[in-house]
């Protein structure tokens, strides 16, 4: 009775002798960890110390230390917290102790996330062994770190009496046993846990304790890990559905248009209804939605956990979410594929026209020009210079065309005219081609030509091209329009050969075939000849 | 068979009509639960009660007012609630059904 130690009970100040101390502690513990985690068991924590307090003031008054005969007997009255299953219909009773062995995380015998003390208590053995197993695998490329992480996902925490139970398997030992064998130890469940498969030896504890340390610095680092990552994740999430919103929603025009060529994405719902069934608009606006946006809000919510570390229920919901969210890419798919088959193969109708010669310049001017359609909704394929221009109104699709020219074999001026389009078949594809209106007129040594193409009304987009193909024989000189750099910059382009296409760089009107093919000719030289 | 085990399971199973019958009496204290139901030797360890309490008392069975005591901190002071007479009375008919239930078989 050397020593006592003052301790607060269900507001009561309470001497307590050291010894009375230890047992009341661990007590107090096991009830702790009995009720805490369920519904409710603060208050029956409470209930319990209060009358804990009230027993014990009934045995000594005010006056005296608490002995530790007064608080065996107190254990004796109230009973150990396996005692109470009695009572306690959630919890499987002690005769459904054989359950079958299953692997949790031990949160009993912890360093980072318990692990490794769960595999041990599975496989009845010393978690230390594990560790070093764990550190040892992380120097091979980090494998015993992945490994870990994985696990630590993959496996449930054992966190009621049940689970504790099928995590040791039938090694467990609830107080019972215990208590038969040493009548003095009032250790209780808990303790019984840890005694049994932490009393490792002095070296492993030794070691334990070093990893202890070093699993709280590895926490604190992946922690701090965790959260940059987690932000990172809310603001991809949030910005890429801030992005979706701005261009399809808000449809804040240029929201997507890089350049003057660049994609223009905000009318791709517009366009959608020239390229698909109409019936299956909504179907793949929808879709195409939830497709984007579920992840999108999977990515911000993870990001929220990381950040915030806080468990939640979610397993329902996540499985839903990628229930419907593999649904839609599925019912996508199939909508896409339907559609699809109608862009199978492609084919082509060519008329080549021979041009009047009468002098050595021919003049290539534009008749209806793009830029006049400027008002027109717009959707561009990037880099590939495609622009569609839709005319709400007169439900038409005007198409830029493109251009090149070539040196012809012969010393003879043709106009090549090439339309392609797409079909289930390559006749259809041929057929549908004739529904392609290109203007282009020739007086003189003129070629008036249309920038763009039309796709007329209640005629379906398939992927339609026109390419128009001059062939000039060497010798031949030819000049645009005033103003050729709107052409040059974004309609002339050549279809097969890409040499052409950096020469059109050159903001030259006048050009001249030589037997190297097109070259630029300056004023000056123009003007000697 | 175990017939301590199954002396148990009885008991448990009835533990909860207990405690709301004595409550049905007269309004008391957690330690007045335990006594009756230590004299009629349906409880062994009083541990047993207090999750019980908490349970009804959050499943809206009964509710608690502190009151002051004289050798120390306020006690709780446990009744009935209106929901929880409504659910003695059931538990009241089903107990005399299953009494009767055993009765029968025990006296064919």
């Amino acid at each position: 009775m050397d020593k006592t130690i003052n301790i607060n009970l269900g507001g009561i100040l309470f001497q307590v002798d050291e010894e009375a101390f230890r047992i009341l502690r661990d007590y107090l513990q096991a009830i702790n960890n009995r009720f805490a985690h369920l519904q409710g068991g603060h208050e029956t924590i409470e209930d319990i110390e209060s009358r804990i307090a009230e027993i014990f003031q009934s045995q000594k008054g005010s006056a005296g230390a608490v002995t530790k005969e007064n608080v065996e007997s107190m254990i004796g009255i109230i009973g150990k917290p396996e005692d109470f299953d009695q009572g306690w219909p959630d919890q499987p009773g002690p005769s459904i102790s054989s359950q079958k062995k299953r692997m949790f995380r031990n949160p009993e015998d912890k360093i980072i996330g318990g692990v490794c003390s769960g595999i041990a208590a599975y496989l009845d053995s010393d978690p230390v062994l594990f560790r070093i197993l764990f550190v040892l695998f992380t120097a091979f490329f980090g494998v015993g770190f992945f490994v870990y992480l994985g696990l630590w996902i993959a496996l449930p925490e054992a966190r009621t009496d049940s689970q504790k139970r099928s995590m040791y398997g039938n090694n467990y030992n609830p107080g019972k046993s215990d208590r038969k064998t040493d009548e003095n130890s009032l250790v209780v469940s808990t303790a019984n846990y840890i005694s049994g498969y932490t009393s490792s030896s002095k070296l492993g504890n030794a070691i334990n304790e070093v990893f202890r340390a070093l699993g709280r610095v590895f926490y604190i680092v992946l922690r701090i890990f965790l959260i940059i990552f987690g932000v990172a994740l809310v603001l991809t999430g949030f910005l890429a559905i801030l992005l979706f919103v701005i261009v399809f929603i808000i449809r804040y025009p240029g929201a997507f248009s890089f350049d003057s060529s660049g994609v223009n994405l905000i009318y791709l719902k517009d366009f959608l209804n020239y390229i698909v069934n109409p019936a299956a608009v909504p179907w793949i606006i929808i879709l195409s939605t939830i497709t984007f946006i579920l992840p999108m809000l999977a990515l911000i919510y993870w990001g929220v956990k990381m950040i915030f570390w806080f468990r939640a229920r979610d397993g329902v919901v996540s499985l839903v979410a990628l229930v419907v969210w593999v649904m839609s890419i599925a019912a996508l798919s199939i909508i896409g594929f339907n559609e699809g088959i109608s862009f199978a193969e492609t084919g082509k109708t060519t008329i080549e026209t021979v041009l009047p010669k009468s002098q050595d310049t021919l003049y290539v001017m534009t008749d209806k020009k793009i830029a006049d359609l400027k008002y027109d909704k717009q959707f561009s394929l990037p880099h590939e210079q495609y622009s569609v221009f839709l005319n709400d109104q007169k439900k038409e699709l005007y198409i830029r065309t493109y251009f090149a020219v070539e040196r012809s074999d012969d010393k003879l001026r043709r106009i090549e005219i090439r339309k392609r389009s797409a079909g289930h078949t390559e006749s259809e594809a041929v057929n549908k081609t004739d529904g392609l209106i290109f203007n282009y007129s020739i007086k003189g040594d003129t070629l008036f030509m249309d920038e763009y193409f039309t796709c007329p009304a209640g005629r379906k987009w398939s992927a339609d091209n026109v390419g128009i193909k001059l062939y000039i024989p060497t010798g031949t000189i030819i000049k645009f329009e005033k103003n050729p750099r709107v052409l040059l910059h974004s309609s002339f382009r050549n279809e097969d050969d890409d040499y052409l296409e950096s020469s059109w760089e050159s903001r030259n009107s006048v050009w001249a075939m030589t037997d190297n093919g097109l070259e630029p000719v300056t004023e000056h030289s123009s003007k000697q000849k | 068979m175990d017939l301590e085990n199954n002396k148990a399971q009885m008991r448990k199973g009835i533990l909860e009509y207990c405690i709301l019958s004595v409550l049905s009496r007269n309004s008391c204290y957690a330690s007045d639960i335990i006594k009756e139901l230590k004299e009629a030797e349906v409880i062994v360890v009083e541990g047993t009660l207090y999750p019980l309490l908490t349970r009804q008392k959050n499943a809206g069975l009964l509710s608690y007012r502190w009151e002051e005591s004289q050798q120390g901190p306020p006690r709780k002071y446990y009744e009935l609630t209106e929901e929880g007479r409504k659910y003695l009375t059931e538990l009241d008919k089903s107990w005399q059904e299953l009494v009767e239930s055993v009765n029968l078989i025990r006296t064919r």
